[in-house]
């Protein structure tokens, strides 16, 4: 198979990058860029594939990350059971699994554009519930001290490990979601997205296909809340709350559904401005709360300008310069 | 109705248990064992009204929403904007003019205006794009927030109601008997907020009759159920649209008011009635103004006891409602399949 | 195998079975009646054309037959078993298929992708996360098929680049997929030009000689290229059956049809 020569060059970046940034741009841009990447991989990866829409994926990297908090270690030692990592994140992947599943077969009993509704209402609903149980969630004020596991004696919240991390993790879910797209699940998922009354007349259980796609999409999630734990070493109930989850759409939106890539591209993007658009803000003359209306009004642009986000722009621009003649012949349609 | 018994026998008699229940709750003088179990029947008929009109504030917010979406299946996530928006003027026009129900009418037709604009460059220009529109709402809704968060602060905000409306009123119901005298005490209850109950109620039954008993409310019925028929009558169908649009917007600016007098405004208040607006009509059934109704008062009085008898839980109470339709009658109560 | 049978009826026994018998088969929709007495006996592996200008109740016949629709009156076999009110998807489990005159493929999806999920629809490991070797016996179908409709130079093109020609072949190996028994092609021809009626022909002549089909044609041209016997419909009634080449001559049916000013 020949590899797009694009691929070595922003692997080769990625992987010499810790030679040249500095702990800021390795820790914060990059490890949260790869972070919300995979959260919102896990929507790109319902969304662009199955046709489902769900709000509740922040949700899902939420319980995975509280998991992580209540059975491992934290610094509220009355809930943190402690138990080693090998139990604790498996039980957490487990855990934010079943509850992807539920949430799946929730969204599910009706059709389309309800989706979007129910897991608002799933996302919102937890983010309530984290906020007043304080038994298990501590409520508030969540865990803090959550620290990932010395594993390799390694500290995994050094700023170089930590991007080692993060960018394992992004890419192993990056040509993860690649493969299964081309599987018989992700082709059933893609076929259902397409045209479902077909797929049933095929002999497909549509219902059970698109309930597994929600449990297969919990895992890039769920790693990705484990991690966004460990980045700021804690967890409350603010981090899945319902900006949040609406953030990981705006990324995954911005970045364009069509592609695994979209995804990062999105978060890329959403990190940068949130980083340095307070600047720019401020320089302009206005306070730095602004930043929301920022992000509202570039999202808006893209939903109307171009609905295929930051890829949609690229593949129009390629058309446009003749570089495709394939791509160039199918621009014909609108 | 009679088909329902018919066919429902025992979920009949269920809901005949219930309401005979619930009417012993609200009338007898509770003995003190009741006293022991359930606490004061002060209380408890605080929590039964405050859920009542909760709900009647919801169903506000919601039957617009239910409209919209019932009509032209455009899921519109800034409706809590509109709300907020609705809350907003009208606080500053109470604020300017001294009249607080001068704040009705200007959050009707500005937030009903908003409502056109939004029909006219919004969804027209996107038909048929469920997913388009809906994106596009929630980058208005987020804009909107700031944008209201810029003018008005992040303060809480109250529509101080006429001196006329406001302190309770002595109603009919008994909450005890006085130990010294053996005098009955009666229930008093915010003037302002049986006001608006029975306000909501006058809207609610408008538009049922609205729907039911005009020309117009045959159209929009008719392109509830059609909508290729209704185009195919020659009616206008576009102007139809904006109509209700502007009407649902209308309601959900006249409910901010209403949450503004006798709750608070402040930021976020938006997101909460649109989730509040997305159960109710989840639980109600899409498109339909009864089941607006029913999902409304069903999740207000449960959120009010939840939050009275189970403090921790109450928002699980409102999550398990919702769950057990969506797994038991996805429709909704009300819905159609 | 024979529940329904009716006792001394020797055609409905199961050994001998045909193709597909409708007996009097009557659909109508309010005053309408769409089709009216409707009996047809298809062997086991034959050919036949059902002609008819529109309205004549061809299409109406189709989804009696595939279970979109329930006659009003009558019953229809199956290689001797009565589906008559059988749900759609037991027909297709059965070996029942059928194209469409709109196209219902998966736009999203490369020809082969299409072919592959067709064939894998009655095959295990649908929920498999592992890609399909090429060596999988049902990716080997697949790309079967996709050669049977003389699609492999389009292999990997999505559905909505193809062009309509092309996407009406692949509709035809969606068919073909899963090993049916019987297929109904409901006017294949439509909207493809001179060359690509050729190209169908030859991959309809293509089908292996057990493999019976009805097809609706308005190319009578085509029709009678691909077909062993010709059933000649009007008003929702069977108006003539005969030989390709009877039918061909027939004064009658020439009037009618070439009348009815739709062919």
């Amino acid at each position: 198979m020949r590899v797009n020569p694009a691929y070595w060059v922003a692997g080769a970046v990625l992987l010499i990058l810790p030679a040249f940034a500095s702990d800021f741009v390795l820790y914060q841009l990059f490890g949260w860029t790869f972070i919300l990447g995979m959260i919102a991989l896990s929507l790109m990866f319902l969304a662009g594939y199955g046709g489902m829409v769900s709000l509740a994926q922040m949700t899902v990297a939420g319980v995975a990350g509280y998991m992580v908090a209540i059975f491992g270690e934290s610094a509220i030692t009355d809930i943190s059971q402690g138990w080693p990592w090998y139990v604790s994140i498996p039980l957490a992947l487990l855990i934010a699994a079943l509850f992807a599943t539920a949430t799946g077969w929730l969204a599910d009993r009706t059709e389309g554009i309800y989706t979007i509704m129910i897991t608002l209402a799933i996302a919102a609903a937890f983010f309530y519930f984290f906020n007043q149980n304080y038994v298990i969630f501590n409520g508030f004020s969540g865990f803090n001290g959550v620290l990932p596991p010395e594993l390799f004696g390694v500290n995994w919240r050094d700023p170089i490990a930590f991007y080692y991390l993060t960018l394992f993790w992004a890419a192993a879910w990056y040509f993860g979601a690649i493969y299964v797209s081309r599987s018989p699940f992700g082709l059933a998922l893609q076929g259902i997205r397409d045209n479902p009354r077909r797929m049933a007349a095929l002999g497909y259980h549509v219902t059970a296909h698109k309930v597994a796609a929600y449990a297969v999409a919990a895992f890039p999630a769920a790693v990705g809340g484990i991690l966004l734990t460990w980045q700021s070493a804690q967890i409350s109930p603010g981090t899945a709350g319902i900006g949040p989850a609406i953030d990981i759409l705006i990324v995954a939106v911005i970045g364009g559904i069509g592609h695994p890539v979209g995804a990062f591209i999105g978060a890329f993007i959403y990190v940068i401005l949130k980083t340095f658009a307070i600047d720019l803000i401020v320089f302009v003359g206005l306070g730095s709360e602004r930043f929301r209306l920022l992000i509202g009004l570039g999202f808006l642009a893209v939903v109307f300008w171009s609905p295929d986000g930051v890829l949609g722009l690229w593949e129009k621009l390629k058309r446009s310069r003749g570089l495709n003649p394939l791509l160039r012949k199918a621009g014909r349609r609108p | 109705m009679r088909r329902f018994a018919e066919n429902h026998p025992w979920w009949l008699a269920a809901i005949a248990t219930a309401a005979a229940i619930l009417l012993y709750l609200i009338f007898a003088i509770w003995p003190d064992w009741l006293v022991q179990m359930l606490g004061k029947k002060k209380v408890f008929l605080n929590a039964l009204f405050n859920g009542i009109t909760l709900g009647a504030l919801y169903f506000l917010v919601a039957s617009g929403f239910t409209l919209i979406f019932g009509l032209m299946r455009n899921v519109n996530l800034a409706h809590g904007s509109l709300y907020l928006l609705g809350a907003y003027i009208g606080y500053s026009v109470a604020g300017w003019t001294g009249y607080w129900l001068l704040a009705f009418p200007a959050a009707f037709l500005i937030v009903g205006l908003f409502g056109i604009v939004l029909q006219v460059f919004v969804f027209r220009r996107m038909e048929r794009q469920d997913l388009r529109q809906t994106l596009v709402t929630i980058g208005i809704s987020i804009v909107l927030a700031d944008i209201m968060l810029w003018v008005f602060g992040g303060d809480f905000l109250n529509i101080i109601p006429p001196t006329w409306l406001s302190g309770p009123m002595e109603t009919i119901l008994v909450t005890g008997v006085k130990r010294s005298s053996g005098d009955l005490i009666y229930l008093k209850y915010p003037l302002i907020r049986i006001v608006i109950f029975l306000a909501s109620v006058a809207i609610g039954v408008a538009m049922w009759t609205l729907l039911n008993r005009t020309r117009i409310g045959m159209l929009i019925r008719a392109g509830v159920d059609d909508r290729e028929m209704l185009s195919a009558t020659g009616v206008r169908i576009q102007l139809v649209f904006a109509g209700v649009f502007a009407f649902g917007a209308g309601l959900a600016g006249i409910a901010g008011v209403v949450g503004g007098t006798f709750q608070s405004i402040a930021p976020g208040e938006d997101v909460r009635f649109l989730l509040a607006s997305l159960v109710v009509v989840i639980v109600g059934g899409m498109g339909s103004i009864t089941g607006a109704a029913l999902g409304a008062v069903l999740i207000g009085i449960s959120e009010q006891f939840g939050s009275v008898y189970f403090p921790t839980y109450s928002v699980v109470v409102t999550f398990m409602i919702m769950v057990l339709v969506l797994a038991f009658r996805p429709q909704g109560l009300l819905g159609r399949s | 195998m024979t529940r329904g049978a009716m006792p001394g009826d020797r055609a409905f026994s199961a050994g001998t079975a045909n193709a597909l018998e409708l007996r009097g088969v009557t659909k109508t929709f309010g005053a309408l009646s769409a089709l009216v007495d409707v009996t047809i006996t298809i062997g086991p592996g034959e050919k036949r054309a059902v002609l008819g200008s529109n309205g004549a109740g061809k299409t109406t016949l189709f989804n009696c037959i595939t279970g979109d629709f329930l006659p009003s009156a009558g019953a229809i076999r199956f290689f001797g078993e009565d589906i008559t009110s059988a749900p759609a998807h037991e027909r297709i489990r059965r070996g029942l298929r059928r194209t469409y005159q709109i196209s219902l493929l998966f736009a999203g999806l490369s020809v082969i992708d299409n072919v592959y999920l067709a064939c894998k629809g009655v095959a295990r490991g649908r929920f498999s996360l592992l890609r399909p070797s090429r060596r999988e016996a049902v990716m080997e179908s697949a790309e079967e098929l996709v050669r049977t409709v003389r699609l492999e130079d389009s292999r990997d093109v999505k559905v909505s680049d193809l062009s309509y020609g092309q996407q009406r072949q692949l509709e035809i190996a969606m068919a073909l997929s899963g090993a049916p028994r019987f297929i109904l092609f409901d006017e294949p021809a439509a909207g493809l030009s001179p060359g690509e009626r050729q190209d169908l022909v030859g991959i309809l002549k293509g089908l292996p000689s057990h493999m019976g089909y009805i097809i609706i044609e308005h190319d009578m041209d085509v029709a009678l290229q691909v077909s062993e016997s010709v059933t000649m419909m009007h008003n929702g009634r069977i108006f003539k059956e005969g030989k390709p080449a009877e039918i061909e001559d027939d004064e009658e049916v020439q009037e009618l049809y070439l009348g009815g000013g739709n062919a």
